[in-house]
């Protein structure tokens, strides 16, 4: 009961209010425009999240976090979906062998919090160690 | 001469915490209702797997796709043993609902829906917590004793096992309740109606497609309005508070949990939630006095055994005799009046009944 209490109470701080019960907590949406930095600092555009032969909605799996091109619902909140695309960027930048080009990924998302905003975050992936799979 | 009544002592008060104490962790009492629970999570476990399942059968994992893992320590099973994991998950909820080896079922269903769940935060959703609760509260429990094989196997001499557990879902259930509905009333967006608004606002083409035009359009209407909204956001985080507190107190559990079938079904028709709907009407049965049969009743109908899951009534049926129900502190109702008491405790009834006491 004290575990319960604590996690509850633990929601008001955790953008994933895990075990904390809030659901249905915001009618946020969100947008992504991801990315692709270079060694030299070029930016190269990832329309609809295809590139080197991947494809950003296959990796990811996840009906909550796929097709961001376009205004979503935000999953949880805001907070919880700018969470899991940092940490969503840090896989792909691991899970990616066969872009030998990139050094980094970067997702400016674009947010309305409860029909408020835009606000706008930017995000990046780890670097990535390059020199080929 | 005017009798006054004396507020309770602090000695009162003690000595009913301790009946409470006794009455939690040392009588044992009816685990009849963690029986229905069972019977019920049963399905709604290999629901819960279905997806991942399919995705199995697709040839795809959780090892495929992005992983965000809750703990580093918890290992990752190879893909094989993953999906043989989950086939082991829907076996064990097949028999935890006909009651084979009930309590073993039940504490194998709930390993394989937590390792799930917690092989990555992606597959977090609330009603997947909760489940996993709910499993856990079942399998503290002797659940097999009743409705069950095992009990038709091993025939105990009762259906009376200590019922800790039940509190402590008792507890949980109304904690989700609770943090629901003040997680919103203290959000001035939820409670002021701007969240639910704007919602209904961006699923309406998808409300449109499912109604048709004619029906839609005026429904619509009303839902799309702002002032509406205004209105029902509140009653809503007024409903699950309501839940949260009237659940626990005999006065007015019966309408908490008409309330709460009411509330389910309304979030099922308009929201996709998984299996919440039906674990959460299901866990409703927790509620229930662990005690049966400690009512009789006379009656002519033999559908009252049918229906008596919760078993709340000494049953004999007398062809030709009139009702007559005895409760538990002795009072008797006969005719109309048993008639209309007893479809207030019967689980397929009670939702068109009356629900408010009895003299």
């Amino acid at each position: 009961m004290v575990v319960q209490l604590g996690l509850v109470a633990n929601g008001y701080r955790d953008p994933h209010n895990y075990f904390a019960f809030q659901p249905f907590n915001e009618s946020s949406t969100y947008a992504v425009e991801l990315v692709r930095v270079l060694p030299d600092g070029e930016r190269v555009g990832v329309p609809y999240g295809r590139w080197d032969g991947y494809d950003w909605d296959e990796l990811i799996g996840w009906r909550a976090l796929q097709g961001p091109w376009r205004q979503r619902h935000a999953f949880s909140g805001v907070d919880a979906v700018v969470d899991y695309l940092d940490h969503a960027l840090d896989w792909m930048a691991e899970n990616t062998p066969n872009d030998t080009q990139t050094l980094y990924l970067e997702a400016t998302v674009t947010y309305y919090r409860n029909a408020r905003g835009p606000y706008v975050t930017v995000i990046r992936s780890q670097d990535r160690e390059l020199g080929g799979p | 001469m005017t009798a006054t009544a004396t507020p309770p002592s602090t000695a009162d008060w003690r000595s009913r915490y301790r009946r409470w104490l006794d009455e939690v962790f040392d009588q044992p009492a009816s685990v009849r209702a963690v029986a229905i629970a069972r019977i019920a999570l049963g399905p709604s476990v290999i629901w819960h797997l279905r997806p991942f399942l399919a995705d199995a059968l697709d040839g795809s994992t959780y090892l495929d796709v992005f992983q965000q893992k809750w703990w580093p320590w918890v290992p990752n099973a190879p893909a094989g043993l993953y999906v043989a994991l989950l086939w082991v998950g829907v076996a064990a909820a097949v028999l935890m609902t006909v009651g084979l080896w009930s309590r073993a079922a039940t504490w194998v269903t709930l390993t394989v829906v937590a390792y799930n769940f917690f092989l990555s935060e992606t597959h977090f959703r609330h009603n997947r917590a909760f489940l996993i609760i709910l499993l856990a509260g079942v399998a503290l429990c002797d659940n097999g004793r009743v409705l069950s094989l095992d009990a038709r196997r091993r025939q105990p001499p009762d259906d009376r096992a200590l019922v800790w557990p039940v509190w402590l879902l008792r507890f949980e259930a109304a904690a989700i309740y609770f943090a629901s509905g003040f997680s919103k009333l203290i959000d001035p967006d939820w409670v002021g109606g701007r969240v639910m608004h704007d919602r209904t606002l961006r699923y309406q083409d998808d409300a449109r497609d499912a109604l048709g035009d004619t029906l839609g359009d005026p429904i619509l209407e009303v839902l799309t309005a702002r002032a509406f909204q205004w209105v029902l956001s509140p009653v809503a985080v007024a409903t699950e508070l309501f839940i949260a507190f009237g659940i626990w107190f005999r006065r007015t559990r019966l309408a908490a949990v008409w309330v709460a079938v009411a509330f389910h079904v309304g979030i099922e028709v308009s929201a996709q939630v998984e299996v919440f709907s039906v674990i959460a009407i299901g866990a409703l049965a927790i509620w229930a006095i662990p005690s049966t049969r400690d009512r009789t009743l006379v009656t002519p109908s033999r559908w009252v055994r049918w229906f008596d899951w919760m078993a709340r009534f000494d049953i004999t049926v007398v062809p030709g005799a009139s009702w007559r129900m005895v409760d538990r502190d002795g009072t008797v109702l006969e005719g109309q009046q048993a008639r209309q008491f007893v479809r207030t405790r019967l689980p397929a009834t009670f939702l068109f009944s009356r629900f408010w006491r009895y003299p």
